[in-house]
């Protein structure tokens, strides 16, 4: 895969917030990378860039468990979800997830591992570059909700010591792919 | 009513500063937060960014109308239903009918302030509605029975050890004080609550005008599944949130972290438009917009700045009162400076009429703002309303009143109370014990005697060694150093007039009025302000030079804002402040940075002393520290070198002494580790303090003022 600088500050400042970055080959080893990672029940919920190259089957491939619907009643028994990204802030290391469908919120909130599938080509400056995409998220369609995720949840409210992990995943792995998507528009 | 009050805040105050561990975990986070927030906003436009929300807030106050309607247009069309509540009761009303309605039994609770203002969990109860808080805070605090003491860290006041004794009584078993398995009981514990809550409760940091869109800014996950699991998901929102675009919020999104927590970004940012799926149908987004206060607030021209709060809490991590006594004294349902101006609008003046007066007035907080509001200009004047509903004791008031406005009168009795001492000072500088109940104020620092002739005394008899002066500078000395500190005058002249400039010394000149502003009594400060313009400009001076940053700020800014609508003093008191400024400043700016002056090599190493309305009220804390160094001293920083002294005037004798005195003590042990001989100030009210405090503790640094060191290479 290229870096470019854009790529790099992203990763840096992703890092930073506690992400794990991968840069698996291909899919296939994004896959059998997500089987080791996830130690479980994975929930895969449909997304466009994921969808077109089978990336469920692929998962099931590597040997993973992929639940793929029913996350209300599943989610709490998941170990892992796994979502692409709309496109990503490189200064904060940020990734921005187009959530409206609940599958989609569900895979990334309850269980304690998050996986995301990010093109690289998709990374865009900062806040204020994000916003032209906000913009357009909110023409397509009425309602909406957009997710802003940097590195795993956290809390600093007993005695400020920061403690990873308290009501969202534990773990945030971003895997860079080249060739997913580079359409911001979809996840 | 005023007094049991006034005893109550007394008690509290008393036993925050009793509380062991509190004062050092809130000092140690607020020089951990001025650290992370400094290395967040590294490479970015900090003023730029404080500029553009301070705008942006003003034209949403300006059009409010407009915003809202075009919020709630957009909401409404995305499946919101939005309620507009006047007060906290009809918001809490309209929460409750509808769980009732809609058969709710648990509702889950992301973290908000206004529902904290609204009280609302106590209302959902008496309608037998559980609310379950589930983020961590203000889980720890709702189970503990308490309130928060701070906005973006509500149990910032607890130890790990309360929290494991509060959780082992939430699962019946016993929870070890170790963070992170306490964190993994909430998870675990509030992890049902979700799952099984039938209403969602969450606040909002910003409501879009241009999509609809509501922001919540957080870290934990709570919110995001709060807004999603429950069918029926509500927002209460102040209807100070709205803004007018994306571009707005990404930019409220870029400041607010870094200025709340020092963190980049929080790790979610959520932008929830409308009403989003929900299971198999539509999620019911229910978006209550509060006022309760807020439309009040914008109404008042002196406070209305405050609505361009976005609640970052950052004025209490900074300041120095906050520190010593936590949010649960410094403040009301919110906490530090935002929070007395809020309580007084939101919760009536009653709740807010002893805060108001536990500000010290150092500007920390307006220093720190991310939205550019004068805190401490806002307090002042809540002050001055309450002391007019309230009036601020009798014998204050006689003394501003009938003493301090009459100069001759003033000035007699302070010389006679030079006399008068003598049996208490027996003839010294300094006094170390008062008798009787006076006795606390000299407990922990000395204090200087009057001297045995003000400055105004001596001045006709001070030679003056110029010859065709370079300038003819006008010196506004104030009370502490015309009564209490004459030599410092001598120290001016001798200095100034080796760097050219003629002294003036106009005998018709008072106090300038800040004690009788900051104790409530506006009327007084006003008719000292005229009498103060009128003898500063008499012999039309080319400069007015001050040694008392607290005057300093009374001539630059406080008498044009007490004139200004005055045809006969307002253009003369927008010129006094035009040529008034401090002495450092005077020499650095005027009389080419003093070069004129000898630079000895003293071998002291000199540490200094930003006084607070010097720094963050005049600007000036480069120019002490050239000239310090070009005078031949080596300069030696201290930690929090412009953190407060703790003197804050009648702050330190009457009104707050505990707190002063706690808030020195935090100085002196910064003046001692620098490892100086010397600390050098240029502020005689600071001066009071430290060296009263060094002197009680008997530590061999000296103290002195900035001129003193200068004119000492004279002699």
């Amino acid at each position: 895969m290229k870096k470019t600088e854009m790529t790099n500050q992203f990763c840096e400042a992703a890092r930073v917030a506690g992400a794990e970055i991968h840069t698996p080959p291909d899919a296939r080893e994004a896959a059998r990378l997500i089987a080791v990672g996830a130690g479980g029940p994975v929930l895969v919920p449909a997304f466009p860039s994921g969808d077109r190259i089978g990336f469920g089957q692929l998962l099931r491939d590597a040997g993973c468990e992929v639940w793929d619907r029913d996350f209300r009643r599943q989610g709490a028994a998941a170990t892992a979800g796994v979502t692409g990204a709309n496109f990503a802030l490189a200064r904060t290391g940020t990734l921005v997830l187009e959530s409206t469908a609940e599958d989609i919120r569900l895979a990334s909130t309850l269980p304690e591992k998050h996986f995301v599938l990010l093109d690289p080509r998709k990374i865009v400056a900062d806040h204020q570059a994000a916003v032209p995409q906000l913009r357009l998220f909110s023409r397509r369609g009425p309602r909406g909700f957009v997710a802003w995720i940097t590195g795993p949840s956290r809390t600093a409210d007993i005695e400020r010591v920061l403690t990873i992990g308290v009501h969202g995943p534990r773990e945030l792995h971003v895997l860079l792919l080249d060739g997913l998507s580079d359409d911001p528009l979809e996840s | 009513m005023g007094k049991q009050r006034t005893h109550q805040y007394k008690e509290r105050i008393d036993q925050a500063l009793a509380a062991p561990g509190l004062q050092d975990a809130l000092h140690r986070f607020g020089d951990a937060f001025l650290i992370a927030r400094e290395k967040a906003f590294a490479g970015l436009d900090l003023e730029g960014l404080r500029e553009s929300i301070a705008d942006m807030k003003d034209d949403v106050r300006r059009q409010h109308d407009r915003y809202l309607a075009e919020f709630v247009a957009n909401a409404q069309a995305a499946g919101a239903t939005v309620f507009f509540a006047r007060d906290a009761a009809a918001a809490n009303a309209y929460i409750a009918n509808l769980a009732r309605e809609k058969n709710v039994r648990l509702a889950a609770k992301s973290k908000s302030m206004v529902s904290e203002e609204t009280h609302l969990n106590h209302a959902l109860e008496d309608a037998g509605i559980k609310a379950v808080e589930t983020d961590l805070g203000e889980w720890i605090i709702q189970l503990a029975g308490q309130r928060p003491s701070h906005m973006v860290m509500p149990a910032i006041h607890m130890f790990k050890e309360e929290v494991a004794d509060l959780f082992s009584r939430e699962t019946k078993r016993e929870e070890p004080a170790d963070i992170p398995h306490l964190v993994k009981v909430a998870r675990e514990r509030l992890r049902r609550t979700y799952l099984e809550a039938d209403m969602g409760i969450t606040g909002a940091n910003m409501a879009v005008a241009e999509t609809g869109d509501l922001v919540l800014v957080t870290n934990e996950g709570n919110a995001r599944l709060v807004a999603t699991l429950p069918r029926i998901h509500v927002a209460l929102v102040g209807t100070e949130k709205l803004v007018p675009t994306l571009e707005d919020a990404a930019r409220v999104v870029e400041v607010l972290p870094k200025n709340a927590t020092g963190q980049p970004i929080t790790s979610y940012v959520t932008w929830i438009r409308g009403a989003v799926p929900c299971d198999d149908g539509d999620k019911e987004l229910h978006i209550v917009l509060l006022d309760n206060g807020r439309s009040a607030l914008a109404e008042s021209p002196i406070c209305r700045d405050a609505l361009r709060c976005i609640r970052c809490g950052a004025c209490a991590n900074v300041c120095p009162v906050y520190q010593t006594v936590g949010g649960h004294v410094f403040g009301y349902i919110y906490i530090g400076a935002i929070g007395i101006i809020l309580t007084a609008f939101y919760h009536g003046l009653d709740n807010a009429a002893e805060i108001v007066r536990a500000c010290i007035g150092c500007r920390a907080c307006v220093a720190v703002c991310p939205s550019k509001i004068d805190l401490e200009s806002i307090i002042l004047h809540l002050r001055e309303v309450i002391g007019e509903e309230e009036g601020i004791g009798a014998g204050k008031s006689l003394v501003f009143k009938k003493v301090m406005r009459n100069r001759k009168l003033f000035h007699s009795l302070l010389r006679a109370g030079a006399k008068l001492q003598k049996p208490v000072t027996k003839g010294e500088r300094t006094i170390r014990h008062l008798p009787l109940f006076f006795s606390s104020l000299t407990e922990w620092r000395t204090l200087p005697a009057l001297a045995d002739k003000p400055l105004r005394d001596l001045w006709k008899d001070i030679p003056q060694k110029v010859d065709n002066p370079r300038y003819r500078v006008a010196f506004f000395a104030g009370c502490l150093n015309d009564f209490v500190y004459p030599e410092l005058g001598l120290d001016l002249v001798k200095v100034l007039n080796r760097l050219g400039v003629e002294v003036l010394f106009p005998l018709e000149q008072n106090c300038c009025g800040v004690p009788a502003l900051y104790s409530g009594d506006r009327e007084s400060a006003v008719a000292m302000a005229e009498q103060n313009v009128a003898a500063m400009l008499e012999g039309n001076p080319d400069f007015v030079v001050t040694t008392c940053p607290t005057c300093t700020m009374a001539l630059e800014r406080d008498f044009v804002e007490h004139l200004k609508d005055n045809p006969v003093w307002a253009e003369k008191a927008e010129h006094l402040a035009a040529i008034t400024m401090d002495v450092a400043r005077l020499i650095v700016e005027k009389l080419d940075g003093g070069q004129a002056l000898p630079a000895k090599s003293s071998g002291e190493k000199v540490t200094y002393h930003d006084s607070c309305h010097l720094k963050r009220g005049a600007g000036v804390w480069e120019e002490p520290r050239q000239l310090i160094q070009s005078s031949g001293n080596e300069l030696v920083e201290m930690a929090h070198a412009d953190r407060c002294c703790g003197f804050g005037g009648s702050y330190s004798f009457t009104s707050h002494p505990t707190v002063a005195r706690r808030i020195l003590e935090d100085k002196l042990q910064d003046i001692q580790k620098s490892g100086a001989a010397c600390v050098a100030m240029d502020c005689p009210g600071c001066m009071m303090q430290i060296r009263g405090g060094i002197e009680k503790q008997e530590q061999p640094v000296r103290v002195v003022h900035t001129i003193e060191l200068l004119a000492r290479n004279l002699d």
